[in-house]
């Protein structure tokens, strides 16, 4: 594991950074919400421009931001070409039998992929700017609403971060087994698909018999420790808005605004 | 097969934020025959260097790069080496499943390795994959009987046990038999005491000499047990923040006590007596076993009585 840097969160500080992960969660419903709602290029030129101050203020590299576009490369370019073949508009560039090209269809799939990179670059900002505790503890905050209805608010989020608490720690597990193994000649790289199936058992089952034993000795803890959960219990790190979060709340509602204003007027529909 | 590592480094997840230096310029020689000791904090780098040994970590390509380029500013690193007998590990080419063959590595707690359904199976995993040809059941069974033989099993009981069933101290056993049953020329352990009882600790130890004697022409182990490498390594050498400190056999090595509390690290038990005695004024001089100490001490009584 210790070769492998687990996960997206970028760890610098940054105006973003110090956000409450309460507000940013909101934030990226919000923006989701607007791209979505967004029907003409003026739209996604507001949600892009804010997109990119929120960018630069994060002190991620660009390099690192556009990694997570190419994740989805491939569906965008799916997702387009068969926009722009199927599409039907007025003006044909270009036909062959039940294909064809028009004015109309490119613009839609050029307005396709720009929504859609949107959406992925918003997502990944959350995560690039957020560590996984301060999700857990943000959507734990958020869900609250839900205690009237009997939900186990606070068990799902415990699971969540003892989930990802644990990730990194059964990388590891999977590397040290792994080497062991190998160390005793086993060969993972080379054979065909069964014999390599058959090669992984000699680290599954001993990460298995691992990861029940780590979850026995924690629950044993736990209870050592008269862990009850819920109610009484206070926070280590109290989650409170501060100045940033009523800018972000700002450029959010802005956004909101700004796109359905635009829509309701229809200015630039497609 | 003599081990010679020269200018050794290694970084984690270099050119990242996350990047560690795990190892710094090490160099060390260990001779054939050698019961050699690697001392060390945790996070000292001496986990790192034991598995460059047999390459689950290789040296970094990197190195070389580093070579080419000459400039005033970088001048040319030294030329890393690591060799463990003819092996070059700084070579990609190397048939790094054969060195595996040669030098058994045992990994810290490695009775939590073992996945098979029985002991056996367990114990002929290695001998399998690094064999040449297919082996016959009766070569297979003959080679586990003997590598449970060598750690203290009898091979008719245990054999066809489910090894989840057996007892902590047996399944370490069983575990060091199935990196043993391919009769390495090294064998290198990571802490192969830890987690035991003092009992434990010793039987362990001796069944280390024995395959000292017996199968593996050197061992090294890594340990933080002070007692541990007093008693029983010809030399040892003290790692700290990724460089070796000291290669030094005990008896020199445990003289330089302030040096090392400096390194946070711990004497053995013999040493801190001894220690006591130097401030009373009696000064004995003692290779650091608790053998050595005992007959010192009964020879100085005896003078006095």
């Amino acid at each position: 594991m210790k070769d492998v840097s687990f996960g997206q969160y970028y760890p610098v500080t940054s105006f973003i950074h110090r956000m409450d992960p309460r507000l940013k969660i909101l934030f990226l419903i919000a923006f989701i919400t607007a791209i979505f709602l967004a029907t003409s290029f003026y739209g996604l030129a507001i949600c892009a421009g804010v997109l990119i101050i929120a960018i630069l203020l994060s002190r991620v590299p660009i390099g690192k931001v556009f990694r997570a576009i190419r994740g989805i490369l491939f569906i965008v370019v799916f997702t387009s070409v068969l926009n722009v073949f199927f599409y039907r508009g007025e003006t044909v560039y270009w036909s062959w039998k039940f294909l064809s090209v028009t004015r109309e269809g490119l613009i839609f799939s050029a307005f396709l992929v720009c929504r859609l990179v949107l959406l992925v670059t918003c997502s990944s900002m959350l995560t690039y700017t957020t560590s996984p505790v301060e999700l857990t503890d943000g959507i734990e905050s958020l869900l609250t609403p839900l205690k009237w209805v009997r939900f186990p608010v606070h068990e799902l989020a415990l699971i969540m971060s003892i989930a990802l608490r644990f990730i990194p720690i059964l990388m590891d597990e999977t590397e040290r087994i792994k080497n062991a193994q190998k160390a005793r000649g086993a060969n993972f790289e080379s054979g065909g698909p069964v014999k390599r199936i058959r090669a992984i058992v000699p680290v599954l089952i001993p990460l298995l018999l691992s990861a029940l034993r780590r979850a026995e000795e924690l629950g044993d803890a736990m209870d050592a420790r008269c862990y009850s959960g819920g109610r009484k219990r206070t926070k280590f790190k109290k989650l409170r808005f501060s100045w940033r979060d009523v800018i972000g709340f700002l450029a959010g509602a802005g956004v909101v605004t700004g796109v359905v204003l635009l829509r309701v007027y229809g200015v630039g529909t497609l | 097969m003599r081990i010679v590592a020269e200018h050794l480094s290694y970084t984690y997840n270099a050119a990242t934020l996350f990047a560690t230096t795990a190892l710094k310029d090490v160099s060390l020689t260990v001779e054939e025959g050698e019961f050699f000791g690697i001392i060390g904090h945790t996070g000292s780098g001496k986990s790192t260097f034991v598995q460059h040994l047999n390459g689950l970590i290789r040296v970094p390509s990197s190195m070389k790069r580093y070579k080419k380029k000459k400039s005033k500013k970088n001048p040319p690193l030294p030329q890393t080496v690591l060799q463990v007998g003819e092996f070059d590990l700084t070579d990609k080419k190397t048939n790094f499943r054969e060195l595996r063959r040669h030098v058994g590595l045992v990994f810290q707690y490695p009775e939590y390795q073992l996945f098979a359904e029985s002991v056996k199976e367990d114990v002929a995993f290695g001998f399998k994959n690094f064999a040449e040809k297919k082996p016959t059941d009766g070569e297979v069974a003959e080679a586990v009987r003997a590598a449970l033989e060598v750690v203290g099993l009898d091979y008719n009981e245990v054999a066809g046990k489910s090894p989840f069933e057996l007892s902590g101290g047996q399944k370490r056993r069983v575990a060091i038999a199935g990196v043993i049953v391919t009769r390495p020329e090294v064998l290198v352990l990571d802490e192969p005491a830890a987690g035991l009882d003092p009992v434990g600790k010793r039987e362990i130890m001796e069944l280390l000499h024995k395959l000292h004697r017996e199968w593996c022409k050197t061992v090294v182990i890594v340990s933080h047990d002070m007692d541990e490498i007093s008693e029983n390594c010809t030399r040892a050498a003290v790692f700290a923040e990724g460089s070796v400190k000291y290669v030094l056999p005990p008896r020199e090595l445990f003289r330089k006590r302030d040096e090392l509390r400096a390194l946070g690290l711990d004497i053995p038990l013999t040493a801190r007596l001894l220690e006591k005695l130097e401030q009373a004024g009696v000064s004995v001089d003692c290779d650091f076993t608790a053998e050595d100490f005992i007959a010192k001490i009964s020879a100085l009584r005896g003078d006095r009585a």
